[in-house]
């Protein structure tokens, strides 16, 4: 079924170029610039194939691609395991005060105390926070961060003369980049099953363990939204086979300043600001993934580091117990700035609201679906939850999501975690209002009556979208990655 | 302030629905002994009280008020208005990554023209979606040549590469077992191509090299990787992009893998972040680039469409066997640098790149004719050149920031009182002329 | 003589020449095949050692040697139709051939009936 309300096909930039066209000024260059060139035989002789477009044609482009995208401030986005909570104006307003904006990375230590207040005070935070001593704000994203945690890892095992240990174990649920991080900094993996409760099987845990364990990865709430009531006894475990235990922390939404990962027995985490402390996703990033750590660990924690000495904050550029150098320079400095001054906003206390209300919402919505969906896991959830669309012969969980398109409400994760079949993980975060669940519980009733008696809707969804389902297949047969 | 939309009515109406008195009833899977006690200190400030204090952290800074000459990594160019009006679109700002593709098609029409762009400047086959940072970018791509010629493990470095990107390709390449060599630079401050031509062996996956280098030259790169080809080895070209608009692209110089930071493009200095990471690479090896891709395909109705391809090699699918483990990658930056880059255009990006070049020039020329001045005779140069005043640096730097000038890039132990400099289309021939009579006045 | 593997590669054997291949019960939970990377011609390979990688929109699968050998042939058409192992996976979609180092490593194989029951658990 073809909606003739589509926009027609929307060109590339590349398509829009006329001959000569520009949008761009430049300073006048004087002659007694223009005197200089570059050695000839060194230059560029073929064209550069960037399209020739004036100001007004490229806004009127980027506008129209606009309007063929949809973000938080447009939609109720219940992406279980991103978080995708309000990115708040006051946060980007703050990141574009021209007294940030303009510091160079390598300005003079006294002329930046501003930006390396932030730093450091943000580290004490979310320390306090997270029940950790120590902290980095270096890593571009949460997977990066995982990379530089297990380097520290790594560091810390090496230290002790022990070169035994190359294996990491990973839950069966958890998220990719827990593994593809763990490969990149030259480990194998070692997967642990859940047990039919959805925590971590400790029998098959206790199995894995052996002399050649560097570490525990995991995250809790688990990525089926459940707290693990084991995590002391997984600690011991862990600790007691001389390994260290790493938090995922891309579910801390649910246990803000509710729990601290350190008291649980946690060595060293990630956090992913981009989910818990609001910085927007900006399609797909930049993001921040500080990693915090425990007294012992802080020695490797990567360089520089911002310390604080009789109110005046400085640098350390060098330390050779430390892992080393894990970015240009220091790391997302305008996207962790943004996390400060939510945090400040907030409090500790309101952090903890935030937990309780990312769970309040989470059950609310799970306790409405009861009658829709299998609800694999009947206890309380934290702040997301899985549900399974096995009872529809023929409908699959992809054909929900994108038929809630349709509704003007973007998907919930589909097919992760792993484990469980046709799932769907559903997180709606503290900020959402009643009425907004209350449409979401509604849009999909009216989608179960659809599979009752127009089935054919639902499994060609979305019919209301720019384009309509994408041939996928054809994309990855042959890839067309750049317009010609 | 919080930004939590629930109050008491709803609250209420929804613990009823739920069968439970409280919300922390909700709670019940957490031990007690683990739970944090509610704190009732500290619940937050106000927008207006928000916006105050971190004003008063902000007017700390001192550094904006100085006319900076800092490059080394991070340049300080014109950004267009029309980037923040695009960026901050509410359907750019606060999307997702679009795994959705249909209700994503505005993102991912922008990254597949990011992608065409880099193409475009690089003459590169392919470019992916953009990665952190350029030296996360560099070490990627090392990795990326480790698993192309898994039988070997050497790579070869420019020791002119950016000292923090040599640094981070070290930390990459270690746990892969891979070695590390470097190729000394000579006092003029170019790569030593006999010596390049001696490391780059057949164990050499690949050899990396700086365009610029990190001292504002230009280097025998094409040779380099003429070289590399004899021996089957692969060459990574680490480059500012706006270089590409006025000398050889990478694939002018017969790279394999471009890569590089982006950052000069429509992204504000922001003390170091976000920046944007790019690699492009030639169409045989396009299966072996690490992060998403968008490719062009149809739809049901056979309408063009764009969608995340490729991603059987990614972290969250292939896992520990992915190419990289990067998911989260510099979107919005990606969308800032394009936007730049179309600003500029096919014309716009040479005439910047030129006018980049000739105020370097003119500095540098007009330096060179002053007594007690060191910089290097070739003309090969960027926007950027090293300098040495042939005073103690620690001298220099406190005069001519008395004068309001933050001169350059001390470049420490390696090149003791020496400065690194950069001129970019913001500075004007007073300011050149000032920076010169700053340096009359010192000695 | 055709044997089967846990991991749903099959082997078809005559003298000490082995053909091996992907399931269809495989190839159907990997979806359309989009791409195949083809061992070197040459290669040894351990029993078990990963040799195939196949790679769908949804999923990234790696295809195990069987039993050990030196891979002497491989399956070119795959290169430019790799769903040929979607439509025909046990027969004109073979992968590769071996020259079979140690026949007893056939013995530990599972035969028809056998994966049959596997597969239908």
């Amino acid at each position: 079924m073809v909606s003739s309300k589509q926009p027609f096909h929307f060109s590339t930039i590349f398509q829009k170029s006329q001959p000569k066209q520009k949008a761009y000024s430049l300073p006048k260059d004087t002659a007694a610039f223009q005197q200089f060139h570059p050695p000839a035989k060194l230059c560029r002789t073929s064209e550069i194939p960037l399209p020739e477009v004036s100001e007004i044609d490229l806004t009127r482009h980027f506008c129209g691609l606009a309007k063929r995208n949809v973000g938080i401030d447009t939609t109720f986005y219940p992406l279980g395991s991103c978080t995708m909570k309000l990115n708040p104006r006051v946060n980007e307003w703050c990141a574009s005060l021209p007294q940030f904006v303009r510091t160079h990375p390598f300005a003079p230590e006294e002329t930046v105390q501003g930006n390396l207040q932030v730093i450091h005070e943000l580290v004490e935070m979310l320390c306090a926070l997270c029940g950790m001593d120590g902290g980095t704000l270096l890593p571009c994203a949460g997977a990066h961060g995982e990379y530089v945690g297990i380097q520290m890892i790594a560091a810390h095992h090496r230290a002790k003369g022990d070169h035994e240990r190359t294996e990491f174990l990973i839950p069966d649920n958890a998220h990719g980049t827990n593994p593809a991080s763990v490969a990149m900094a030259g480990f194998t993996t070692r997967s642990i099953p859940s047990g039919p409760d959805g925590d971590l099987d400790i029998k098959a845990l206790q199995a894995a363990l052996s002399s050649k364990t560097a570490g525990l990865m995991m995250t809790n709430p688990s990525t089926l939204g459940l707290f693990s009531q084991r995590i002391e006894e997984i600690a011991k475990c862990v600790h007691a086979a001389g390994g260290l235990l790493y938090y995922d922390g891309a579910n801390l939404n649910a246990i803000a300043n509710y729990a601290r990962p350190g008291e649980m027995g946690f060595d060293v985490m990630h956090l992913n600001l981009h989910k818990t402390f609001s910085t927007p996703h900006g399609g797909g990033g930049p993001g921040s993934g500080p990693v915090l750590c425990k007294a012992q660990l802080t020695p490797y924690l990567p360089l520089p580091r911002v310390v604080k000495q009789n109110g005046n904050y400085s640098l350390v550029k060098e330390d050779p117990r430390s892992i080393g150098f894990v970015s240009s320079f220091f790391g997302n400095f305008a996207i962790y700035l943004r996390a400060f001054l939510y945090f400040k906003l907030h409090g500790f206390y309101g952090m903890r609201r935030i937990a309780e209300h990312a769970v309040l919402n989470a059950n609310y919505l799970k306790k409405q679906l009861e009658p829709l969906f299998t609800v694999p896991f009947k206890q309380p959830c934290m702040h997301e939850f899985v549900v399974s669309i096995d009872q529809y012969p023929g409908i699959k969980a992809l054909d929900i999501a994108k038929r809630l398109l349709d509704y003007g409400v973007y998907a919930p994760t589909v097919y992760f975690p792993l484990i469980i079949k046709e799932c769907m993980l559903i997180e709606p975060t503290e900020c959402e209002s009643k009425r907004t669940l209350d449409d979401f519980i509604a849009a999909l009733h009216k989608i179960v009556e659809e599979i009752k008696h127009s089935p054919e809707l639902v499994k060609t969804a979305p019919h209301t979208t720019p384009v309509s389902r994408l041939d996928e297949v054809k994309a990855a047969k042959t890839p067309i990655l750049k317009a010609v | 302030m919080d930004f939590i939309s629930n109050q008491e009515p709803q609250i209420v109406e929804m613990l009823r629905i739920l069968g439970v008195d409280s919300i922390e009833a909700l709670f019940e899977a957490i031990p007690p002994r683990l739970r944090v006690p509610k704190p009732m200190q500290d619940d937050g400030i106000s927008e207006s009280e928000g916006m105050a204090w971190i004003e008063s952290i902000a007017q700390k800074n001192t550094f904006p008020s100085f006319k900076s000459y800092l490059g080394a990594g991070a340049y300080q160019h014109h950004v267009p208005a029309l980037v923040g009006a695009i960026t901050s679109k509410s359907e750019f700002l606060t999307s997702y990554t679009p795994y959705q593709a249909e209700a994503s098609q505005g993102m991912l029409q922008a990254i597949f023209e990011f992608q065409s762009a880099l193409a475009a400047l690089t003459g590169m086959d392919v470019a992916n979606a953009s990665l952190y940072d350029g030296a996360t970018a560099c070490a990627e791509a090392a990795l990326m040549a480790l698993r192309i010629h898994k039988e070997r493990n050497k790579i070869v470095l420019s020791d002119a590469l950016h000292p923090h990107y040599q640094k981070v390709i070290e930390q990459y390449v270690k746990p892969h077992s891979g070695e590390i060599h470097r190729i000394p630079y000579t006092n003029d401050f170019q790569l030593d191509l006999k010596a390049a031509q001696t490391l780059i062996d057949d164990k050499t996956a690949a050899v990396i090299v700086s365009y610029p280098n990190f001292l504002g030259m230009i280097d025998p790169v094409a040779q380099v990787a003429a070289h590399a080809k004899t021996k089957g080895a692969l060459t990574i070209v680490s480059a500012n992009p706006l270089v590409y608009g006025l000398y050889a692209s990478a694939a002018e110089i017969g790279a394999d893998i471009a890569v590089g930071d982006a950052q000069p493009f429509g992204l504000s200095l922001s003390y170091g972040g976000p920046y944007l990471g790019y690699m492009a690479c030639r169409q045989e090896f396009v299966r072996q680039l690490p992060g998403r891709i968008v490719g062009e395909t149809t739809d049901q109705q056979g309408r063009p469409g764009f969608v995340l391809t490729l991603q059987a090699r990614e972290q969250h699918i292939r896992r520990e066997k992915a190419t990289s483990n990067i998911c989260t990658n510099q979107a919005l930056a990606a969308l800032a640098a394009l936007v730049a880059i179309l600003w500029y255009g096919k014309e716009g990006i040479k005439q910047l790149a030129l006018t980049n070049y000739q105020r370097t020039a003119y500095l540098k020329h007009k330096l060179a004719t002053l007594p007690g001045i060191s910089i290097p005779k070739s003309d090969a140069h960027f926007n950027e050149f090293p300098v040495s005043f042939g005073i103690p640096a620690e001298k220099v730097q406190a005069h001519f920031r008395r004068h309001g000038i933050e001169p350059g890039f001390h470049l420490g132990p390696s090149l003791p009182d020496h400065f690194l400099v950069a001129v970019t289309e913001l500075k004007t021939q007073g300011d050149l002329d000032h920076y010169c009579e700053v340096y009359n006045g010192l000695i | 003589m055709i044997k089967f593997t846990e991991t749903h590669e099959w082997i078809t054997v005559a003298n000490d020449v082995g053909t091996v291949g992907i399931t269809d019960h495989a190839q159907r939970e990997l979806g359309d095949i989009v791409y195949v990377e083809l061992p070197k011609i040459g290669k040894s390979v351990k029993k078990g050692e990963e040799a195939v990688v196949l790679e769908s929109t949804k999923a990234a699968a790696d295809v195990y040697a069987p039993v050990e050998g030196t891979i002497f042939e491989v399956n070119e058409q795959l290169t430019t139709a790799p769903d040929l192992i979607n439509r025909s996976s046990e027969s004109t979609g073979w992968l590769f051939k071996l020259k079979i180092a140690n026949p007893k490593d056939l013995d530990g194989l599972l035969d028809q009936k056998e994966y049959h029951q596997m597969t239908h658990e």
